[in-house]
């Protein structure tokens, strides 16, 4: 029964967590109210909703999720441009391999194929100065400790269909590997890279 | 819960979170393109300068990608940015050398604090009441322009006045250049645990008005008179390094260090022997020292090093061992014994500063510490006090020198509510807030009433700038050009300064670029200098000598976060001519007979304000390990810090000895009530071992009334209690010359909060 009770507050819960995780604190009496330009949100390291952070919990992230625009990377690959030449260019000097801004896609797009539904999307976005809203792909959970860093891995010239899978040849990215920690060590081993535990979890 | 019910949840919650459709994309925030070019995941360290103190410790700045919210044309985004992550201490600074403090730590937390005032604003409400609406920077300016124009065109340019802190940067030497092209007084500089005092003494005694640095490295033996050099005066990083060296540097010496206060501070627990004296005759037990020094011949000084002291040719007859037990309570064996161990293990160095300088007769202790310190002959030598050379700012951007200060803060408003000259018609603050430090008698608020138009340059609503007509928000230290000339600290000369690391978060601009701005829209252009601040910064250090072989010094500074080296003459601060000098084999006495002790020192005797019998306990408020005066309470960082020696967190408590507690009824956590003169405050006791019978304790730094959702209404402000008594001949608040009773007036109600469960050692030694 008493389960049945908590399990009810539960579900009940999770319907409110929208209103629950309202951005706008109430400010206590003692604080004067916000002054003009001022966040009145609160940092929180909490997910935005508890659906998200459930799924988080239970470690589920989509395969394919939806993305701001429908990058088609198999167009761009048959171009012939390079993963790392303009889209993912820090891959080479940092950990992270960098997502495009929508200012690096108008590099190319301000004179081409500019009719395009997308590249009008595109442009609008330039034009009220905004910016994608990326979604993640590939990701490990907190709790395995990883830290991955992109840059050796290029230097080693391991190939980015090594570990992301045939994503050009696709249009929207999509996690066609399941990066656990065997298929690192056995890369790693084939490679005589080092296998210590130190040199990805620290 | 057992397992079964454990699953059953997760099985409930994981459907919930499916079927919930909260994730609603168009709830997100705006993403702004950003405008710098960006490596993801990589990090840059870039050098800045702390601005949370006048110790001016070099920073390196961990710079990476990172999200801030912002507003673009009105609407509210996220953009990427590359932002400040991490402070740590330069390792290369001469003042810091790596080391970084607590305070210093949470310093990032100004820039990214959610109450930080983001654009400028003008008040629409009542004053005081914290309405405000945004305006434009350009109406701001012209605002404060078009005020200026009619003091100016009026003939009242002497009316515009100016409240600031005092330090001696380019920052301030710009402000006095604007105030003395505009024809105001010199700004007015307040702080509550100002040095000035020590300053004037330090003039007096070795002709550099400024504070010593310790060589504590070399030092075998320190007396420290209420020095809180470890934790909150002087130059703290530079002199805890010192002292790892002095305890811990070399295999098999340990400098012996012995602290003489009334309550334990936190450096006076890590001395080897703490000596609790009467408040107020630290002075007296220095001569004591010096008496048995003299009698006993053990040191081969000279008689010139106490000259301006009454009796010092005579070998201090007044302060025999006996009579200093009298005066200070500390047993004359006693003061036979450290004077026979400051004299044999040398070098020696006597230090003095905080709550013994706190008293009305602070200029008297001041200078009879120094006078001890000259009998060791350590005065510049290893293991001595030296002095930092200086900077003068006004010689090398080629201004000259203007008035420092021209009134003390209690004077200023003194003729404020006077009514006399010169009565403010409008008046800018630079980073004080005296409605929350001066003491309450001083009335600095109702002065501040009386002023018609205020502009405030402050990042946060306080007390003062809560009363501020216009807002004209600073850049915070990380997205503007920071300097710091640091007074003490380094053998050598130090200019600390760094280019901004990043770029700013919000609507703000740098203070000094905005007096620059409004220089040149005056309808009579005060045609400073420098068109911005850097350049003013570029003019006084590009010509100093190059610190990298082919660079010049100004690029290899911005680089470095700082310059340091020998200071040419040309621009190297003069020694204060006025002084008289303490030369320990000097013999000649006659040139300082036109000193006279009564006019030289103000008292030699303390005095307390309320009467012994109905006020039986010595306050003393101290500057907080967190807070200091109260100008950091906003940073929760900070608040959350335990205080080293209460575990305190998040509140104000009154330290109370455990014998006063006990025949007072008090125990741990009691709601007791202390009453001066002038005023009364509320707090929980805290019993500690650390402190003498007749002191009453209490950090300053709560109880502030508006200063952001962290402290705002957030336990009490000590400085409610004090009596306006000052150092009279420097001005300076006689902090501990309050006397105050207390009274137990309930048990705990939780607002004590500590981290740990209280001194283990009194706790043990009470089982």
């Amino acid at each position: 029964m008493r389960s049945a009770l908590v399990v009810s507050a539960l579900i009940l819960a999770g319907s409110l967590g929208c209103r629950m995780f309202d951005p706008a604190p109430r400010p206590s009496a003692s604080v004067p109210p916000a002054l003009p330009g001022q966040s009145t949100g609160v940092f929180t390291t909490a997910r935005a909703t508890f659906g998200e952070a459930v799924e988080d919990f239970i470690g589920r992230h989509p395969r394919k999720p939806e993305q701001p625009v429908e990058f088609p990377h198999v167009v761009h690959a048959g171009k012939g441009i390079g993963c790392t030449e303009y889209c993912h260019e820090s891959v080479t000097t940092g950990p992270v391999a960098g997502l495009p801004s929508v200012r690096t896609c108008m590099v190319c797009h301000n004179t081409i194929a500019t009719d395009r539904q997308r590249i009008r999307q595109i442009t609008a976005m330039r034009e009220r100065g905004e910016d994608f809203v990326w979604r993640r792909v590939f990701d490990y959970t907190p709790e395995a400790h990883v830290r991955f860093n992109h840059a050796p891995h290029i230097r080693a010239k391991v190939d980015c269909a090594t570990c992301h899978g045939p994503i050009a040849q696709g249009t929207v990215a999509e996690r066609n590997v399941d990066m656990n920690m065997g298929f690192c060590v056995n890369c790693h081993n084939e490679r005589k890279a080092s296998i210590d535990c130190l040199t990805c979890h620290f | 819960m057992d397992r079964r019910s454990f699953i059953k949840l997760t099985a409930v919650s994981g459907t919930t979170a499916a079927l919930a459709s909260c994730g609603n994309p168009d709830h997100q925030l705006v993403r702004f393109v950003p405008d710098e070019d960006i490596v993801p995941g990589q990090a840059v360290w870039k050098p800045g300068v702390c601005p949370l103190c006048p110790a001016g410790c070099g920073l390196t700045v961990r710079v990476m990608d990172a999200d801030a919210e912002v507003v673009r044309d009105g609407k509210s985004g996220v953009v990427q940015i590359l932002a400040a992550k991490k402070l740590e201490g330069n390792p290369n600074h001469p003042i810091n050398r790596g080391g970084l403090c607590a305070r210093g730590q949470a310093a990032i937390q100004v820039t990214y604090h959610p109450d930080r005032i983001t654009q400028p604003l003008k008040r629409t409400g009542n004053r005081g009441d914290g309405t405000y609406a945004a305006v434009t920077w350009d109406a701001a300016i012209a605002e404060a322009v078009g005020s200026l124009n009619k003091l100016a065109s009026g003939g009242n340019a002497r009316s515009l006045a100016f409240l600031g802190r005092p330090d001696n940067g380019h920052r301030r030497a710009l402000i006095a250049e604007f105030l003395a092209r505009f024809g105001a007084p010199a700004a007015v500089t307040y702080e509550l645990f100002a040095d000035d005092v020590l300053r004037r003494a330090n003039g007096m005694s070795f002709g550099s008005a400024q504070l010593p640095t310790f060589d504590l490295a070399n030092t075998r033996y320190l007396l420290s008179f209420g020095a809180d050099f470890l934790g909150t005066w002087n130059a703290p990083v530079s002199h805890a390094r010192a002292y790892g060296e002095m305890r811990q540097g070399q295999p098999g010496v340990r400098g012996h260090f012995v602290q003489i206060e009334s309550r334990v501070s936190q450096t006076g627990a890590s001395a080897d022997e703490w000596v609790a004296i009467r408040p107020g005759t630290e002075g007296a037990l220095a001569l004591g020292i010096a008496h048995v020094i003299m009698r006993d011949k053990l040191q081969s000084a000279g008689a010139a090093a106490g000259a301006a002291i009454p009796g010092w040719s005579q070998g201090l007859p007044d302060y025999a061992p006996e009579q200093v037990e009298k005066l200070t309570g500390v047993s004359a064996a006693k003061v036979e014994r450290l004077a026979r161990e400051f004299a044999q293990r040398s070098p020696a160095a006597a230090a003095v500063g905080g709550a013994a300088l706190a008293h009305t007769n602070a200029l008297f202790t001041a200078v009879a510490v120094n006078a001890l310190n000259a009998l060791a002959g350590t005065v510049g030598k290893p293991g001595g006090l030296v002095f930092t050379p200086q900077m003068d700012v006004g010689a090398a951007a080629k201004i000259g020198a203007r008035p420092s200060a021209a009134m003390s803060m209690q004077q200023w408003a003194a003729a404020l509510l006077a009514g006399g000259e010169p009565a403010a018609q409008a008046l800018l603050i630079d980073g004080v807030n005296p409605v929350f430090t001066a003491p309450r008698a001083w009335k600095v608020r109702d002065a501040l009433a009386r002023v018609p138009f205020i502009v405030s340059f402050g990042s946060f609503l306080d007390e003062t700038s809560i009363l501020a007509d216009l807002i004209l928000p600073d850049h915070s230290f990380l997205e503007s050009w920071s300097e710091s000339l640091p007074e003490s600290g380094s053998a050598a000369g130090v200019v600390s300064a760094a280019p901004p690391v990043m770029k700013p978060l919000h609507q703000t601009r740098a203070t000094p670029d905005v007096l620059l701005e409004v220089a040149r829209q005056l309808e009579k252009p005060l045609e400073l200098p420098w068109q911005t601040f850097d350049e003013m910064l570029a003019m006084t250090m590009t010509p100093l000598p190059a610190m990298t072989e082919g660079v010049d010094a100004w690029t290899d500074a911005q680089e470095k976060g700082g310059w340091w080296g020998e200071l040419p003459t040309a621009i190297r601060l003069k020694p204060d001519s006025t002084a008289i000098r303490l030369k320990p084999d000097s013999t000649v006495e006659s040139g300082f007979s036109r000193i006279q002790p009564e006019s030289g020192f103000g008292r030699i005797q303390p005095e307390f304000d309320g009467d012994p019998a109905q006020y039986p306990f010595h306050f003393l408020p101290y500057p907080s390990n967190q807070f200091l005066d109260g100008s950091l309470a906003h940073l929760p960082w900070l608040q959350e810090m335990p205080d080293p020696l209460t575990s305190a967190m998040w509140s104000s408590w009154i330290e109370i000895n455990p014998q006063t507690a006990a025949r007072l009824g008090i125990v741990q956590g009691d709601l007791v009530e202390v009453t001066s003169q002038h005023g009364t405050l509320r707090s929980a006791a805290y019993v500690s071992p650390g402190i003498a019978p007749d002191v009453i304790a209490m950090p300053a730094g709560q109880g502030h009334a508006t200063f952001t959702r962290y402290a705002s209404g957030r336990g009490e402000n000590p400085v409610g209690l004090l009596a306006p008594m000052t150092e009279e001949t420097t001005g300076a608040v006689a902090w501990a010359a309050t006397r105050v009773k207390i009274a137990r007036v309930g048990g705990p109600d939780g607002r004590l909060i500590l981290f740990a469960g209280g001194m283990r050692e009194h706790v043990e030694h009470g089982r």
